[in-house]
């Protein structure tokens, strides 16, 4: 699969802050990225210098074609932080200004405002929306040009629960469209919902980058109870491959290897005369991965 | 450059700031303009100097070919209302983000510009118009014989205010994006204007070196026409050398916009 962009070597100093160090990595094509890291960490001034509103202090970076850096611009839809209007202008007049900057007609306005919800306010001034129009109102923006890349930037931020969900739902019928999403973000629960891929950043280095699943799938959980929990216990202390075997209150906790099959172990139970009376698959969180990540690495 | 165009044009269709400024543009030239006879008549009962030689009743103010000296040369002091507005507009473009948020939606650095300048152009090529029109009305009202020779004799006065503006317009937008608050740059450009140069510039003596300061150039393009009513020299056309000089100034600080642009971290 291509990459939509590759970054070689990507450093920013502010003085002697280092707020993005010695980045490489690749965003693949049609994939759901999320730029994972604490607030600080370097996501905003990663993606500002993709964006070529940042000058990197050194290390290099190409986006997908062989257009100018303008034009590749253009057919990108991106928010960076807050959602940034002219104040006095209607959202009609905002996306008409970003209509002509990106070299397209005025037909997709309407459309735009409709999915986000903003039709009826259209002609209100951008400064008497609420933070949460706003952010859809970027977000109209961002979609404005059929984007081919979109770049958004804690797109939830400051939204109530129901906004939230919306975003999150626009962002997978987006995805859906085969469109390329960079997500950046230190809500670790919006990106496992969302992403395909992502990247963790901390003060400014790559520690991670990989997918989605894979991090789900790297080990596997399960709960386990029987009737008799003691010998069910003293059994799978015995299954070829187990990492942890541990009581949690009345059920048994085992940990395995990603790639062992639940039936191989189901059927390993009952030929040694037990039969199973609760299982259950515990996904590992990206959460709990992420801090490991960061601990591993400080 | 269609589209650079438009986009200047709806950010300033319902700016409330442009019609404020520009209305109290066009309104104190209109008064100034029109005060002309009141002040004389002021002179001549105050019995200053000045009615002992001339009466100031005859002064053609008003008469082409003089009024297009003189309408410029007093329309060139507030020159100064339209670069407030280009000051607010170049410094909300860095307050609320949008230079940032255009340049990620495709703008390059020099589209930006490009865009800026048309509002420069805009409004300087408007006021020369404005101008134009008044002079050519009040001339045809006051001068009892108009003569084809006489109305363009000094009508190249025009031209030159429309130098003068766009000059002093693009040296505010300098300002503005260099110091990037508001009431900074407002502050820094009056004081400059007023103050910093024109003290410097009193101290040398040198004519021509004086002629270098970008404000003085700027100045020098319009002299001050009054002199010749009381049958002092006065420069009574626009020196090529200011205009060479007035337009290298204008490049310079395109340049320095440019460079300021390029290399800033828009965050």
């Amino acid at each position: 699969m291509n990459n939509v962009v590759t970054t070689n070597g990507l450093t920013k100093h502010y003085g002697r802050i280092r707020a993005v160090n010695d980045l490489t990595f690749g965003i693949p094509e049609k994939s759901v990225f999320g730029i994972l890291g604490p607030n600080g960490s370097g996501k905003t001034t990663t993606l500002g210098m993709l964006l070529d509103v940042v000058n990197p202090t050194s290390g290099t970076y190409s986006w997908f074609s062989n257009l100018s850096r303008k034009e590749n611009r253009q057919k990108i839809g991106s928010i960076l932080e807050t959602p940034s209007f002219y104040p006095y202008l209607s959202a009609i007049d905002n996306l008409r200004i970003i209509a002509e900057i990106k070299a397209i007609g005025y037909e997709n306005i309407g459309e735009v405002l409709k999915l986000t919800g903003l039709y009826e306010r259209r002609l209100s001034a951008y400064r008497t929306y609420s933070l949460g129009m706003k952010q859809r109102l970027a977000l109209a923006s961002a979609l404005l040009c059929d984007p081919l890349v979109m770049i958004l930037d804690e797109p939830t931020n400051g939204l109530d629960p129901r906004g939230i969900a919306e975003i999150r739902e626009l962002i997978r019928t987006i995805a859906r469209q085969g469109k390329t999403i960079i997500l950046a973000s230190h809500l670790l629960d919006e990106v496992q919902k969302v992403c395909s891929h992502f990247a963790v950043l901390d003060k400014g280095r790559l520690m991670y980058s990989g997918l989605v699943n894979e991090v789900s799938h790297e080990e596997l959980r399960l709960e386990i109870s029987a009737d008799d929990p003691a010998e069910l216990f003293a059994l799978l202390k015995t299954f070829p491959g187990q990492r942890k075997v541990e009581f949690s209150g009345e059920t048994i906790i085992i940990t395995l290897p990603g790639h062992v099959a639940i039936g191989d172990l189901s059927r390993f139970v009952f030929e040694h005369g037990i039969v199973i009376t609760h299982l259950l698959a515990l996904r590992k969180s990206l959460e709990s991965q992420f801090l490991e990540i960061l601990n591993e690495k400080a | 450059m269609n589209r650079l165009f438009r986009i200047e044009l709806i950010k300033i269709k319902s700016n409330a700031s442009f019609w404020v400024l520009v209305s109290l543009h066009i309104g104190i030239i209109l008064l100034v303009v029109l005060s002309g006879k009141v002040f004389l008549k002021s002179l001549s009962i105050n019995g200053e100097s000045i009615s002992n030689m001339v009466d100031p009743a005859s002064i053609p103010l008003y008469q082409f070919p003089d009024i297009w000296h003189n309408i410029t040369y007093v329309a060139g002091y507030l020159k100064f209302i339209l670069a407030i507005y280009m000051i607010i507009s170049i410094t909300s473009e860095i307050t609320y983000d949008t230079l940032r948020q255009n340049i990620m939606n495709g703008m390059s650095r020099a589209d930006f510009i490009i865009s800026k300048l048309f509002l420069v152009l805009v409004l300087s090529l408007g006021s020369a118009v404005f101008l134009f029109l008044t002079g050519l009305i009040i001339g045809f009202l006051s001068t009892p014989d108009p003569q084809i020779h006489d109305i363009v004799k000094y009508a190249g006065f025009i031209p030159a205010y429309f130098l003068l503006l766009t000059a002093y317009l693009i040296f505010a937008l300098l300002i503005g994006l260099l110091i990037r608050k508001t009431g900074l740059a407002l502050g820094l450009l009056f004081l400059y204007t007023i103050i910093v140069e024109p003290i410097i510039v009193f101290r040398i003596e040198t004519a021509w070196i004086k002629g270098l300061f970008p404000l003085k150039a700027i100045n020098n393009l319009v002299h001050m026409p009054f002199g010749k009513y009381v049958l002092r020299e006065v420069q009574d056309y626009v020196a090529l050398k200011d205009i060479a000089i007035v337009i290298a100034y204008c490049i310079l600080f395109v340049y320095c916009i440019y460079l300021l642009l390029k290399k800033r971290d828009l965050k």
